[in-house]
């Protein structure tokens, strides 16, 4: 049996109206999150990766605390090694090559002064080369499409080498064939890097066909099913 | 390839830090040597003794604190420059924004046109006392609000309202002291004494320190605060580090040198476009190099106020590099 990356217990949300959320993310699989615009996707996400502090409740990364805050909480630079979150409508990043904004993935292992040693510059090429962005390395951020740029964001937060990865709507630019290449690679991911992915989207066929289970925040209620059973279930009828 | 590409990078840095090196060593030299009176290192030779000859003055007295002034300043401002702009997100950002300058210029004014007493060291630590004040200010400001604009904003209408309290005693001034505060507010390179030069250095240091020991964060707070913070980083350190850098460099310079205005706002745009990479472990180092040899190159026109030298030779220099160099936005 997989062991639990991240647990949340009774945990209530700040911003959202809630119930308190019983949820394991487990290692090597993909946990699709659906939910309506503004229901609480983005900020149950934020949570987990320790960026928001919730209203009550407990989470836990690889079996230490995240919250609430005591003397063993994970201290920020080796959270950012455990847990990473990927969002597409982040800053403009002007004055940065893909090169370099996928190499930002190394900063938790950097030291002082912020240098990559040859194992950073290593894990960074075959970030970018899992990617498909080679052809992109040198080129400024501004110039690429959405779709390229979504890309990027990814290849960061895997040259991050992360065991629970967080993606907010990573799909929202991206065409069909891409998006189909995306969810592969996260499956890919999860079962090769024994990694925990939570991803939250709007497509449902992804949902189904990706995720290994399939969590819903519907009218302020918080459900998580196999994707097997999610439909059959009820899971889903809010999307009729 | 890319291991092809990472040297091609660094090969081209490295040339860039290579010609900058070469430029502040010429224009160093011009500094030193060159002028209204001729030197050559004979003058200065061991065996020309005594030392209080006339050219060993001029050499130790003027030459080398207008020189030491020079490259001080032109590491602060810029440096500084750099820092702002990356913490504020915003490439119209510079020592100015914060009201420091603005704070330093109370401090001068308070001292030439309304007649307060700033100690031994005069106009220098009135405008040490007025920019520290401002730069307080700032840090009070910046430990209650998370939101850099806000702090930008809090900057420039304090810049404002020193500005206001300025204009209220110049009215109220004569004519005398009216003309030393308006020749201070010019900027110079020519104020620095030998006895004070410690004090610079040691400013520009600890700023330094600080703002080396922020690169990590200021090479990803350009993707927001939020991103930072998910990549480990204590994104309140990292910014009371950047201001109290920043300001520590820029306000000893203007107490200094005056309000030096364009090397703060200028030379980052300038390092980018020569170094093409927005890194701040290249841009600062490169900035700093950027900023000396611009400093060192309006010392030579030594007549000319420095501001106005700064102006007339800097803007368009920028302006062609920046139109070369395809935007400064990438």
């Amino acid at each position: 049996m997989n062991s639990a990356l991240l647990k949340c217990e009774h945990l209530k949300l700040c911003y959202a109206a809630v119930a308190p959320i019983d949820f394991e993310l487990l290692s090597g699989e993909v946990v699709a999150l659906l939910g309506e615009n503004g229901c609480g996707k983005s900020t149950f996400l934020k949570t987990l990766c320790g960026l928001l502090e919730p209203v009550s409740g407990v989470v836990s990364l690889l079996g230490r605390p995240l919250w609430p805050v005591s003397k063993n909480t994970w201290a920020p630079r080796e959270r950012a090694k455990a847990v990473a979150i990927v969002r597409m409508g982040g800053v403009a990043c002007d004055r940065m090559t893909v090169r370099e904004f996928v190499g930002l993935g190394r900063t938790p292992y950097a030291g002082l002064l912020d240098g990559r040693t040859q194992e950073d510059e290593r894990i960074i090429d075959d970030s970018i080369a899992l990617l498909d962005l080679r052809k992109f390395a040198n080129r400024w951020m501004t110039e690429l499409s959405d779709g390229e740029r979504s890309r990027v964001y990814l290849a960061q937060a895997i040259a991050q080498q992360v065991k629970v990865l967080l993606l907010d709507e990573p799909n929202a630019f991206l065409d069909i064939p891409r998006s189909r290449k995306l969810f592969t690679l996260m499956q890919e991911l999860a079962k090769a890097h024994g990694m925990g992915i939570l991803v939250s989207t709007h497509s449902v066929e992804y949902a189904e066909k990706y995720g290994d289970r399939i969590a819903v925040i519907e009218k302020g209620r918080f459900r998580c099913e196999r994707s097997s059973e999610a439909r059959a279930k009820g899971l889903l009828d809010w999307t009729m | 390839m890319a291991g092809e590409t990472v040297r091609r990078i660094d090969k081209r840095i490295l040339l860039g830090f290579g010609l900058l090196v070469s430029l502040i060593a010429v224009l160093s030299y011009l500094t030193l040597f060159s002028g209204t009176v001729g030197l050559s290192w004979s003058d200065l030779s061991l065996r020309s003794l005594p030392y209080d000859s006339v050219q060993s003055q001029i050499f130790w007295e003027i030459r080398v604190p207008r020189l030491v002034a020079a490259v001080f300043s032109g590491i602060s401002l810029s440096v500084a420059g750099l820092s702002l702009q990356t913490l504020f997100r915003n490439p119209l950002a510079g020592p100015f924004v914060l009201g420091i300058s603005s704070g330093a210029s109370l401090g001068v004014a308070l001292s030439l046109l309304a007649g307060f007493s700033f100690g031994y060291f005069g106009v220098l630590s009135a405008a040490s006392v007025g920019a520290i004040a401002v730069t307080f200010l700032v840090m009070a400001v910046a430990a209650r609000f998370e939101n850099s604009t806000v702090l930008l904003i809090v900057g420039l209408l304090v810049g404002y309202f020193i500005d206001a309290l300025v204009s209220l005693l110049i009215v109220g001034s004569d004519a005398e002291s009216l003309r030393v505060y308006v020749s201070w507010g010019m900027g110079s390179f020519g104020r620095l004494t030998f006895d004070c030069i410690w004090i610079f250095a040691l400013s520009t240091l600890v700023g330094l320190a600080l703002l080396l020991l922020s690169i990590r964060y200021m090479n990803a707070t350009r993707l927001g605060d939020d991103f930072a913070r998910g990549l480990g980083l204590n994104v309140r350190r990292g910014r009371i580090m950047v201001l109290l850098g920043a300001s520590l460099l820029a306000g000893t310079s203007t107490a200094f040198c005056g309000p030096v205005a364009f090397v703060g706002i200028a030379v980052p745009h300038l390092a980018f476009m020569l170094f093409k990479t927005g890194n701040h472990r290249v841009l600062l180092p490169a900035s700093a190099l950027c900023g000396i040899v611009l400093c060192l190159a309006a010392c030579q026109f030594s007549s000319v106020p420095l501001n106005a030298v700064l102006s007339l030779v800097g803007v368009p220099v920028v302006l062609w590099v920046i139109i070369r160099g395809g935007g400064i936005r990438k």
